[in-house]
């Protein structure tokens, strides 16, 4: 019957919920309650619905009053609508726990009868998977002993809430240790042994309490002699997908926390064919599976190679033929053909030969963020081949252009993932970038370089200056116009060391190559050299130094104007005593490639065949720096030693001319 | 003259092909089969295995006492089982999905799809009585929301509800909703979460060992030629056909 049939409405029945007043009792209450649970459960929209009519709070006050000792089937309904607002609805959840809920159904986990016991736990069960819901305080002893207790009961509904609530509970290395001192980790081990639904919440526990934490995972690995590590490793052939699943992971976090555990090879491999056999369960355990796999050779290239050589590459792209891939599923694939991607290169090659580039790039496209987010990361790991990139797979207009659409996206985390990616694709080695400048590229890469957002603002200018690469004049131009002089040069001075770097970076890729290369550094009135003056005066990291300084040197190659300009950046005009040159702490410094760059500069200034080195080299000699340089003669990095001595020779040549005048 | 010898040379490799092939007769097959030791036991675990995951509970209660097999699983949650899939079978949903979360609240809670096919189980019975105002009113407030909350419910959606736009139902295009199959494929489809909830495995045995039987005989066939079981029904052993 639909629900609208009379007396059975929703407002109708939410009045008879309650304890007194309006309330109805005895029979008439549990019928209500009774037809509000069924109406609820599985029902999003029935759940909001009484939500907003204020049955939770009547609901729990029914609870209160018959926890103690009153009408047993009262007890499970009200129990039972509970747990089933907290699940699945946020506002459920949060209208539960408002109307203290929690202590009223742990209550009644100590009912004689099992049905009601049943229930609250269940209910529990529910509530504690949310997000929501306070952690439970293992630190506190009689909170620990209650727990404990739980996991002796026969009950498997209450042996499995209890390995929920540590699950949920335990973040801090102090907790997970508390939680082993009592006892508890053992007696999870133990319960593997049970039902299937116990083992698979005993497992989501103990993954739990040994998560970075490679103390508590070494006393794991010592239980029973080792035989609990053995039960683990039995279990990820289990029968039941998910139980392989959770084995695995749980594996793969005693070995993040422990390396010393699960090192060898075999075990490793096993790991990797279980995780690639297990994608093809539907469900969630193959939904989750690429995540572990994932997780699993993070970072570790021969782990990698393992995979690649079990067909890992083949077997994930396959899904993308098998039709309509669900979000969570796609995400994880994304993530783990990311991660094969990020090393090796024969990786990159195998995904683009098997032509599944354009189900990557659909991927940019789609509803969750997530994905679009997943799909970004690949994209920017296959493109790290520079042989694909040259070849131009990589910079059409199908994949450029989706690219460029997310840097419009709502989510600042799928801007910066498409920015990681644009990065890379930029990096074109054809000399025409139209395609990108083309689809309105640059104007958005130039926005987001003056967002509040640091990270936004460093993939941005890295972008540019990627994309500046081996660019011809019209490109730069167009670039320079939309990005303007005095930004810049307002980049070049940015509060953020990383951001500088990449800003000179830029300029320098603009300079490079061009006939008159150094127009851009002086106009505006030097805008950028004073930038670049400044930034070098200051005290900035190591890698805008040596940027600064290369670019300096490359200037000072220049024209007899620009060798002036770079000279009186080293020496300035009004030099007090006190503060000493910021070339000389560069020539002084531990960084190889900065006293290199510094060197450079000195070789190019005072160059043989042009006019005024002489000059120059006077001026340098006045200032203390020949002498510095004169100290480096036997400097440990071997280019640095030769340029030193060519800046030498060069500056002898004009001692001697001058002394014959 | 040489292309003669290329086919002769042809048909030898094929005859010796062929005969490669082990050959055992049906006296040396059943010889064999004989001494192959089955406890009774084990059949009979196997048989009650598949009463009681079937959800067979009558028989399974005879069985037990006839046999003195014991269930793996207490029989009591088979009767509820069975009442669920008895209220299915009647065509009533509501009261089907009364018990099932009765047995455990959860497992409509967490089986979305499963809740949508009963859901639409109910529409389909409406429809079926002839109740097309209370299944159109039905229709929108109730399936209505599980199509906007899942949108792969969408399809099925629309055709149900188009079930209800035509006159004579049992002839139109989707009447076969209307059989009572489709009955019991919603109740065979809540039996499954029922059995994992209780964490009993939602497979029976049987069919596990049959496909195995399969199995092994094609791996057999290609090194030998023997008397096979063609018809798992039967399980007669056929002669071999040279």
């Amino acid at each position: 019957m639909p629900a609208s049939a009379t007396g059975n409405r929703p407002e109708e029945l939410a009045e008879r919920l309650g304890v007194g007043g309006a309330a109805a009792e005895g029979e008439a209450l549990l019928k209500a309650l009774r037809e509000v649970k069924n109406q609820i459960i599985g029902n999003k929209t029935k759940k909001l619905l009484y939500l907003h009519l204020g049955a939770v709070p009547r609901i729990v006050s029914v609870l209160a009053s018959v926890a103690g000792g009153g009408d047993a089937a009262l007890i499970v309904q009200a129990a039972a609508a509970i747990g089933s607002f907290a699940c699945g609805v946020e506002d459920g959840v949060r209208a539960v726990l408002d109307a203290g809920a929690v202590p009223h159904l742990t209550r009644i986990l100590s009912h004689p009868d099992e049905k009601v016991v049943d229930a609250g736990a269940r209910s529990l069960r529910m509530i504690f998977k949310s997000k929501l819901t306070p952690k439970y305080d293992v630190l506190q002893e009689k909170n620990m002993k209650f727990l404990l207790s739980l996991l002796y009961r026969e009950n498997e509904n209450v042996t499995e809430l209890a390995a929920s609530i540590i699950a949920h509970s335990c973040e801090r290395n102090e907790e997970q240790k508390a939680l082993y001192d009592a006892g508890i980790l053992q007696r999870l081990v133990k319960l593997l042994g049970g039902p299937l639904n116990q083992r698979d919440a005993c497992l989501e526990s103990i993954e739990a309490i040994v998560r970075n934490n490679s103390e508590v995972a070494q006393k794991f690995a010592c239980i029973d002699n080792g035989k609990a590590l053995s039960s683990l490793i039995e279990l990820i052939q289990d029968r039941y997908p998910r139980t392989r699943l959770l084995a695995c992971i749980c594996l793969i976090t005693i070995r993040h926390a422990s390396p010393c555990f699960v090192q060898e090879m075999q075990i490793k491999t096993k790991l990797i064919i279980i995780l690639i056999e297990l994608l093809e369960e539907p469900g969630t355990a193959g939904d989750e599976a690429p995540f572990a796999l994932t997780n699993l050779i993070m970072d570790e290239e021969e782990l990698h190679r393992q995979a690649v050589s079990i067909n890992a590459v083949d077997k994930l792209c396959n899904f993308f033929y098998k039709g309509p891939i669900e979000p969570r599923r796609l995400q994880g694939i994304l993530l783990a053909l990311a991660e094969l991607c990020s090393k090796l290169e024969k990786c990159r090659s195998q995904l683009l030969s098997l032509q599944v580039l354009n189900f990557i790039v659909d991927a940019l496209k789609h509803d969750c963020t997530d994905v679009r987010i997943a799909a970004c990361s690949c994209i920017r790991n296959i493109s790290r081949s520079l042989k694909n990139l040259s070849a131009g797979h990589l910079s059409s207009e199908t994949v450029v252009v989706p690219l460029v659409q997310l840097l419009h996206d709502e989510s600042s985390l799928v801007q910066v993932a498409a920015l990681g990616a644009i990065c890379n694709v930029a990096v074109n080695f054809a000399p025409r970038k139209s395609v990108f400048i083309q689809c309105g590229g640059v104007s958005q890469l130039v926005q987001l370089s003056k967002s509040m957002d640091p990270t936004l603002r460093l993939k941005s200018v890295w972008a540019l200056r990627n994309l500046m690469f081996l660019a011809d004049r019209t490109d730069k131009e167009c670039v320079l116009m939309d990005l303007t002089i005095s930004n810049l040069a307002s980049l070049i001075c940015d509060s953020e060391h990383p951001i500088q770097e990449q800003a000179l970076a830029l300029v320098s890729n603009l300079v490079d190559g061009c006939r008159d290369p150094f127009e851009h550094a002086f106009a505006e009135d030097n805008a950028i050299i004073n930038a670049l003056t400044r930034i070098l005066r200051g005290a900035s990291s190591p890698g805008v130094c040596i940027q600064g300084m290369f670019l300096l040197a490359n200037i000072a190659a220049g024209n007899e104007l620009h060798k002036e300009v770079v000279l009186n950046c080293l020496l300035p005009p009004q030099a007090n005593g006190d503060s000493p040159l910021f070339i000389i702490k560069f020539l002084q410094s531990k960084e190889n490639l900065l006293r290199v760059a510094s060197v450079w500069c000195i070789v190019n200034l005072t160059y043989r065949d042009s006019l005024c080195s002489s000059t120059r080299a006077a001026r340098l000699r006045d200032a203390g720096i020949i002498s510095q340089i004169k100290t480096m003669v036997n400097d440990p990095c071997l280019d640095c030693k030769l340029r030193v001595r060519m800046a030498l020779e060069q500056c002898m040549d004009f001692e001697n001319t001058h002394h014959v005048h | 003259m040489s292309l003669s010898w290329i086919i002769l040379g042809q048909l030898d490799s094929i005859e010796s092909m062929s005969t490669s092939k082990k050959v055992i007769t049906r006296d040396e097959w059943e010889r064999k089969l004989k001494g192959v030791k089955i406890r009774k036991e084990d059949m009979n675990k196997l048989v009650m295995n598949f009463l009681v995951t079937e959800g067979y509970v009558e028989a399974a209660e005879k069985f037990r006492i006839e046999s003195g097999t014991e269930p793996d699983i207490d029989l009591a949650t088979i009767t509820d089982r069975m009442a669920v899939k008895k209220a299915l079978q009647s065509g009533n949903v509501q009261d089907a999905i009364e018990k099932v979360n009765d047995l455990n609240p959860m497992i409509l809670d967490t089986n979305p799809q499963l809740y949508f096919h009963l859901q639409q189980q109910r529409l389909i019975e409406l429809i079926r009585s002839g109740k097309v105002e209370e299944a159109l009113e039905f229709a929108q407030e109730e399936l209505a929301p599980r199509g906007e909350e899942n949108q792969s419910f969408l399809e099925e959606l629309e055709r149900t509800v188009a079930l209800s736009a035509f006159e004579d139902v049992k002839n139109c295009p989707y009447g076969e909703l209307l059989d009572a199959s489709q009955r019991l494929k919603t109740a065979s489809e809540v039996n499954a979460p029922i059995l994992t909830s209780q964490s009993h495995e939602k497979d029976p045995k049987l069919p596990s060992l049959l496909k195995m039987l399969v199995w092994a005989q094609n791996q057999l066939d290609e090194k030998a030629v023997y008397p096979r079981i063609n018809d798992l029904s039967t399980a007669s052993l056929e002669d071999p056909a040279i």
